[in-house]
């Protein structure tokens, strides 16, 4: 640069350096030039500095700032690196280009450098999306797939790049009519849909997943943007927590066993269980000394599995619901499949995989029945697949069966957590099955143990009415004994002749007094036979008492007999026959005031408990023998000589005709204590 | 005289057990329940005792009791309207058991019949 100034300043004085030298010449060689030589060579002088001047002026200037202005134009784009341009002469115009392109260099240090944090970020922001434990899905408008990030394709098994440019239908199979019409409808209208538990089927996987879908404008093209949470874990937590509650439920509800295995089979082979494909149980029977298909549950052909697949995600219906409509009847699809299981049959002897995993009582994990040991040739045929899985169901120290289970269909390795899973569902139907027997055979007991209390409860009332009849009979044959006495006596004293007309009539008079006494035992069982009509409306009891009262208040005097009256106030109404009551309380106090005696006290009390109106009648007697306690209620069951042993027994059949209970119990400090309980209606 | 206690409540079939006994013979006190009976045996020498179960005060089961213990030897019938304790009698260790009927031959017979083995045990 500055040997070019130089150059350009040495030429622009190159015309003066010429013409003084042709002026030396001229002088030297003595041809001295004229005025008008000298002029023009001054002219010509002048015209060529004009010359070198104009074209410098151009060259230096002219040209610098146009190249100047060029640089900023770079600059304002965005072009950092400047072509270092030629400026002739240095000076002030230089020092700005120079700047300028130093301005240049450090603009693009500085874009640099920001471009490399942006690129940080954006390497971190890749990371976060591409390893996040959600799922990112971005497919354009026309549903091809543009993104998606790791966790997606190792879950689904798929590479990055087999998975971009294919269609979003092509690689979700079945039909998940909600979430295309979910993601159509956020293409168009560009409102967020967040669907819940959704699931996908794709490369032989399902999973539940709850998915955001939003949308994003790129460059003028719309993208459905797909967030998915994958809650098949949650998910099948959940429905193990409900299925292992709902068998609690079905063994308290007592329903029947096969309801229970088959619930637990299909959890075994829903997606949202633990997703095998098929599932069967046998169990052993020990007296015939094989193990037998039970029941099984799985679809017989790919296509049907597909179907299924796609029925129960469109349903969207949760197993358990599906499950606890089942009725073993109508339940149980009658598939190849099942027929199958259910025909077949294997001899202990045989000693083949199924018993010998109910014999080590641990799972049989078969990677290759084709070459496995183990698998007998009957049995491969039997089961037709590469690997499966049998779990004994162990109860106490003893296998009741086994549950095999495979994925015939899609063909998915059978992992270490679905067979712990499996066990854990095995002991669930083991628990079932061995609490369902002892349920059996304790209701069998329960059965015994009612028939034997009922024969009891028979004999019981066979020595209740013999007493009834011995009372009955004692009752009758002493008036009756008396009668026939007088009789003969009258009848003897006829036949001696004897005009004892006294003695006649003294006889006559007894047998009359006796019919009476007969007649009168006979309307006192007819009476209490003839109790079941009542007039019911609502009283109050202590009007009942207080009535009752009234009607013994002399008798109490008489009897000298204290009545300590103790009534609650505010009681709820017993819708009662009001004399019928006042039947019960007289027939309470009066065996009060018998027990208490002279001198005695007699207690009476209403009130309300435990939401029931009672009332009580205490004595202060010698209170009740406990072998009598039980027999107290029985018709013609008395104490008292002069009793026909009914009053109690009309108390009691009037109270329970009320819908009450009438108790009686010793007091702790003497007494005998009567209660009479009426629910509050 | 061979004398005889009827202990009996019914006033009416008591005198009329007095008043046939009486025909047959016998030598009769009355009592009208267990209590007044044991006072009777405790200051009278009965031959023969002859009890209801059902009675006030006192029943015929207690009194026997109580009799017996005073005196192991006197002859004891029960007499009763009740016919379900019969075969539970000789726990008791009265000497017969009668159900009372219209018919007092049945009475008079026992009492003949335990006076006799009695007598013949002596």
């Amino acid at each position: 640069m500055k040997k070019r100034t130089m150059f350009v300043q040495v030429a622009f004085y190159l015309p003066d350096i010429v013409f003084l030298y042709m002026l030396y010449l001229s002088y030297k060689k003595n041809i001295p030039l004229n005025d008008f030589e000298f002029l023009i060579g001054l002219i010509i002088c002048a015209v060529i500095k004009l010359f070198l001047h104009f074209s410098g002026f151009y060259y230096f200037f002219v040209r610098r700032i146009h190249n100047l202005s060029k640089n900023i134009q770079n600059l304002k784009q965005g072009k950092f690196v400047l072509p270092d341009m030629e400026f002739f002469g240095g000076g002030y115009l230089s020092d700005i280009h120079d700047e300028i392109v130093d301005l240049g260099k450090h603009l693009l240090k500085m874009t640099n450098s920001q471009k490399d944090e942006i690129d940080k970020y954006r390497e971190v922001y890749n990371n976060i999306i591409y390893s996040s434990n959600s799922y990112f899905l971005v497919v354009n408008a026309q549903y091809e797939v543009l993104f998606v990030n790791k966790t997606f394709c190792s879950e689904f098994e798929f590479s990055q790049q087999a998975l971009s440019g294919r269609k979003i239908k092509e690689v979700f199979l079945g039909q998940n009519d909600v979430l295309w019409n979910s993601v159509e409808s956020v293409k168009k209208t560009g409102n967020e849909i967040i669907l819940q538990k959704i699931t996908l089927f794709a490369n032989c996987r399902s999973m539940v997943f709850d998915i955001k879908i939003s949308r994003v404008v790129v460059q003028g093209e719309s993208q459905i943007v797909m967030v998915m949470e994958n809650i098949t874990d949650r998910i099948r937590k959940e429905y193990q927590i409900s299925l292992i509650n709902q068998i609690t439920e079905s063994i308290q509800r007592d329903e029947e066993i096969d309801r229970i295995l088959f619930s637990i089979l299909t959890a075994v082979t829903s997606g949202s269980g633990l997703g095998f494909n098929r599932a069967m149980l046998f169990t052993y029977n020990d007296e015939l000394g094989e193990i037998s298909g039970k029941m099984a549950v799985g679809p017989d052909s790919f296509e049907e599995a597909i179907q299924i697949w796609g029925a129960v995600q469109n349903e969207n219906v949760d197993m358990v619901t599906r499950v606890s409509s089942y009725k073993v009847t109508s339940g149980i699809r009658g598939g190849r499949f099942y027929s199958d299981v259910v025909s077949s049959r294997f001899p202990v002897s045989s000693g083949n995989i199924l018993v010998k995993c109910m014999t080590e009582l641990h799972p049989k994990h078969v990677y290759d029945s084709w070459n496995d040991p183990e698998v007998d040739e009957e049995f491969r045929k039997f089961i037709d697949v590469r690997e499966f899985v049998a779990v004994p169901l162990v109860a106490g120290n003893k296998a009741l069966g086994v549950i095999v289970a495979d994925n015939r269909f899609n063909n998915t390795p059978i992992s270490r957590e679905n067979i712990e899973l499996l066990s854990i569902f095995a002991m669930q139907a083991a628990f079932s099955m061995e609490s369902f027997t002892h349920l059996s055979s304790l209701k069998e007991q329960m059965e015994k143990i009612k028939s034997r209390q009922s024969a009891i409860v028979e004999s019981e009332k066979m020595a209740a009415v013999g007493r009834i009849a011995a009372h009955i009979a004692h009752e009758i044959r002493n008036p009756l004994a008396t009668m026939g006495l007088y009789a003969k006596r009258i009848l003897q004293t006829i036949a001696k002749g004897q005009k004892n007309i006294d003695s006649i009539k003294h006889g006559a008079d007894v047998i009359k007094l006796e019919v009476e006494r007969l007649e009168k035992i006979l309307s006192n069982v007819m009476d209490f036979t003839r109790l079941d009509t009542y007039i019911k409306e609502y009283h109050s009891i202590n009007d009942v008492a207080e009535d009752t009262y009234n009607l013994l208040k002399n008798l109490f005097q008489e009897r000298k007999i204290t009545a300590d009256i103790r009534l609650a106030e505010d009681l709820p109404l017993v819708k009662s026959d009001f004399n019928q009551l006042k039947q019960v309380m007289l027939n309470l106090i009066q065996n009060a005031m018998d027990a208490s005696g002279e001198n005695g006290l007699v207690q009476i009390e209403t009130g309300l408990k435990d939401s029931k109106v009672y009332f009580a009648v205490k004595d202060t007697g010698k209170g009740i023998s406990p072998e009598n306690l039980s027999k107290l209620f029985e018709p013609f069951f008395t104490t008292k000589t002069n009793g026909v042993g009914l009053g109690l027994a009309v108390c009691k059949k009037i109270v329970t005709d009320h819908g009450g209970e009438i108790l009686a119990r010793n007091k702790e400090y003497g007494g005998a204590e009567f209660i009479v309980e009426f629910p509050v209606t | 005289m061979t004398k005889i206690l009827v202990v009996e409540d019914e006033q009416y079939q008591r005198e009329l057990y007095a008043l046939e006994l009486k025909d047959e013979g016998y030598d009769v006190d009355q009592a009208a329940n267990g209590k007044d009976a044991v006072e009777l045996v405790k200051t009278n020498k009965y031959d023969l005792v002859i009890l209801d179960i059902r009675m006030p005060e006192m029943d015929g089961i207690e009194a026997l009791g109580k009799i017996l213990s005073r005196d192991k030897k006197i002859p004891i019938i029960i007499y009763t309207a009740y016919s379900n304790y019969k075969s539970n009698f000789m726990t008791w260790t009265a000497d017969a058991y009668v159900t009372k009927s219209s018919n007092l031959d049945e009475l008079k017979n026992k009492i003949k019949e335990v006076l006799e083995n009695r007598s013949k045990s002596k």
